[in-house]
């Protein structure tokens, strides 16, 4: 689904990725591991789309396509969703009109008539229900005075609905305790299937004991220099990052 | 200067037939007349008038239009807004519509009707409210009003009253046939305890040129309430000048809102003098311009008693080549201690074309105070852009549901859901 290839990316002049190799095929779930400034947020923000970054070699396919060349709306609709770190507050958007303007589009982009409006509701209460969401949380502005937890349960829940094919979970854990934790990945292992794929971007190794990683990858300056399974994940949690950092420096 | 000759004109025409009536406002109006001749229209020199100027209409001629006009029916018909349950006092090219008003609440010493009818039963209230509260030194066309002033509406809320439904102005000028000046005065009084909603609206059809010089005075009593919402919506060639100026004794609340959604030219002034403590006064208003449109909007808040309360929030939304002027002045005389009193101004520019002129100007006296004032002027925020379409909602979708929001703050301060439903409606449209 996803074919990442020598990706390098640079900001403000300075180069982050290094060479990015990375294949995620649906129905797996890959984690991202690393310490600060490894370039774990560039890496979700050059998916997303975001205008600040240049790339300044390699490709990024997705089924097929050249991912790079699209719009940011354009990757939404075929399929491509990123769960921010720091969702912002938009006032004055209700999460429900945000989400039906959202879903119909994708409906449009794809050839299929607007939603009604008693089906879409039907559908808000359902994916609620199976997100644990908090129903008044909906008709407020979209993450206005909400809790850090309540904005990444509000992610997923936004993720429930949009039903992507390809989901970048950006350090979703950060900022919660072990309850919301718990929630929100209750919520990713709801919607996982064979169809779709994960990419879990996460610092600590805590979050994949509630998200199973089918592999797990370790991102240090720019580059992916270790990948595994979940064991090695463990491995990471006992023996910290400095031994990844010492195997990449006598390797050199 | 065609204007000021069909002025003088008119005036002389006025004081030749107000000699054969028991007019008690005709000291008034030669004072004002003469003021007004002394200062002419008012030009860019005028500090006030800096970015505003009427000097367009100043070589043309005005009639004063019919008052009934098929074309003013259709479009109060049409019109969403006229819909919502209302007692409903309608002016035609400034003159009262019997036929098209409709007072459905009237008992308990009520009083909602038009000035020309109150004079002859209510003489003593006019007396004692009218042209005592919106000065005319040195505002020249508030002078031109006084001297003029035909026809406008008058809302007398008695001690302990309130009313079931709100009341409408409605103002249409029809200026199909000619150019029309029209110049309607208003009389708003709350006696003690009394509340009101009020909504004035302001249309215009026809190709020709409007020009509406509209003052209002509001008076209320001790403890009264007043929610006042004003619409303008003025098409086609339209000018207008609206001065409003609220006097308020002791713990009053007023909530007033203006959206000013159309016309060449609008010039408001909406000034309140608190002359009693623990006032609360809210003074919201959004403009949305376009084509080669301006608003300005002047306010001015006049602390002069302690513990009094003031909050300004005026945003606009420019495009084109339009536009806008927002002046807020804040003065806390000496003795008023332990004011509060805050303003925001937050604009967004949707061309490089267009322009924005925003001046505080705080003048503060008292030394135990908390005032605060902020200006913004922009482009719509980047990040919730960047958000939405993340999620797949292109920048037109996505721009538009961030602008409707952004307008949509000052609509929702109105507090008739029905008024604000619609307004939301206008809003997008306008958008």
């Amino acid at each position: 689904m996803l074919k990442i290839k020598n990706l390098k990316a640079s900001i403000e002049g300075k180069q982050i990725l290094n060479g990015i190799d990375l294949e995620v095929k649906a129905g797996e779930v890959h984690a991202v591991m690393g310490p600060n400034g490894s370039g774990k947020s560039t890496l979700s923000a050059v998916i997303a789309g975001r205008q600040e970054y240049e790339v300044t070699e390699g490709e990024v396919l997705y089924e097929g396509n050249n991912l790079l060349e699209m719009s940011p709306e354009d990757r939404a609709r075929e399929g491509v969703f990123l769960a921010f770190q720091y969702p912002i507050e938009i006032p004055g958007v209700s999460t429900t009109n945000f989400l039906r303007t959202a879903v119909n589009e994708k409906r449009k982009y794809h050839g299929l008539e607007p939603m009604e409006a008693t089906d879409f509701l039907k559908m808000m209460r359902e994916k609620m229900e199976q997100v644990e969401m908090d129903k008044s949380l909906t008709s407020r502005s979209l993450n206005e005075g909400f809790s850090g937890g309540e904005k990444k349960r509000n992610e997923i829940f936004q993720m429930a609905m949009l039903d992507p094919k390809l989901a970048i979970l950006d350090e979703t854990d950060s900022g919660l305790d072990i309850d919301a934790l718990r929630l929100v990945s209750d919520g990713v292992n709801k919607l996982r299937n064979k169809n779709n794929a994960f990419i879990v971007i996460t610092h600590y190794q805590r979050l994949l004991d509630y998200i199973i990683p089918d592999f797990v990858h370790v991102l240090y300056k720019g580059r992916i220099v270790k990948s595994g399974d979940k064991e090695l994940a463990k491995e990471l949690e006992v023996k910290g990052y400095d031994w990844i950092k010492q195997e990449v420096e006598q390797n050199a | 200067m065609q204007l000021i000759d069909n002025i003088k004109n008119e005036f002389q025409q006025y004081m030749s037939e107000a000699k054969g009536l028991p007019d008690g406002s005709v000291p008034l109006r030669e004072q004002a007349f003469a003021e007004f001749e002394r200062l002419g229209f008012p030009t860019h020199k005028n500090e006030e008038w800096k970015y505003t100027s009427f000097k367009s209409i100043s070589d043309k001629t005005f009639q004063s239009g019919s008052a009934l006009s098929s074309n003013a029916e259709k479009l109060l018909k049409e019109s969403l807004l006229a819909k919502i349950e209302t007692n409903r006092l309608v002016f035609v090219n400034g003159f009262f519509s019997k036929g098209l008003s409709n007072i459905i609440e009237q008992d308990g010493g009520i009083i909602i009707s038009n000035i020309n009818s109150a004079k002859k039963d209510h003489q003593k209230i006019l007396e004692a409210h009218l042209g005592k509260y919106a000065k005319i030194e040195n505002e020249a066309l508030n002078a031109l009003n006084t001297a003029l002033m035909n026809d406008g509406a008058f809302v007398l809320i008695p001690s302990n009253k309130t009313l079931k439904y709100p009341v409408l102005i409605v103002n249409i000028t029809d200026a199909g046939e000619m150019n029309v000046l029209s110049q309607p005065r208003n009389l708003i009084v709350l006696e003690k305890n009394a509340s009101l909603e009020l909504i004035e609206m302001y249309y215009s059809t026809g190709a020709n040129v409007s020009f509406t010089n509209v003052v209002t005075e509001v008076y209320a009593g001790e403890n009264s309430n007043l929610e006042h919402y004003k619409v303008q919506q003025e098409s086609g060639e339209s000018y207008q000048n609206n001065f409003t100026q609220v006097f308020q004794e002791a713990n009053t609340n007023i909530n007033h809102v203006t959206l000013t959604l159309d016309g060449t030219l609008v010039r408001n002034d909406l000034h309140f003098l608190m002359n009693g403590e623990n006032c609360n006064s809210l003074l919201y208003g959004l403009y949305i311009t376009d084509k080669k449109n301006h608003v300005d909007n002047h306010t001015r808040v006049d602390h002069a008693k302690p513990n009094c309360f003031s909050n300004e929030l005026y945003k606009g939304i420019l495009k084109e080549k339009s536009t806008a002027v927002f002046n807020g002045k804040i003065i806390v005389h000496i003795d008023a201690q332990k004011t509060n009193a805050y303003q925001r101004n937050q604009n967004i520019l949707l061309s490089e074309e267009a322009t924005v002129n925003t001046k505080p100007q705080l003048e503060i006296f008292a030394d135990d105070v908390k005032c605060t004032h902020g200006a913004t002027i922009g482009r719509l925020d980047e990040e919730p852009m960047f958000y939405l379409r993340s999620r797949g909602i292109p920048e037109e979708p996505a721009r538009k549901l961030l602008l409707n929001a952004f307008a949509d703050e000052i609509a929702e301060m109105i507090k008739i859901p029905e008024l604000v439903q619609v307004l939301e409606g206008e809003i997008e449209r306008k958008l």
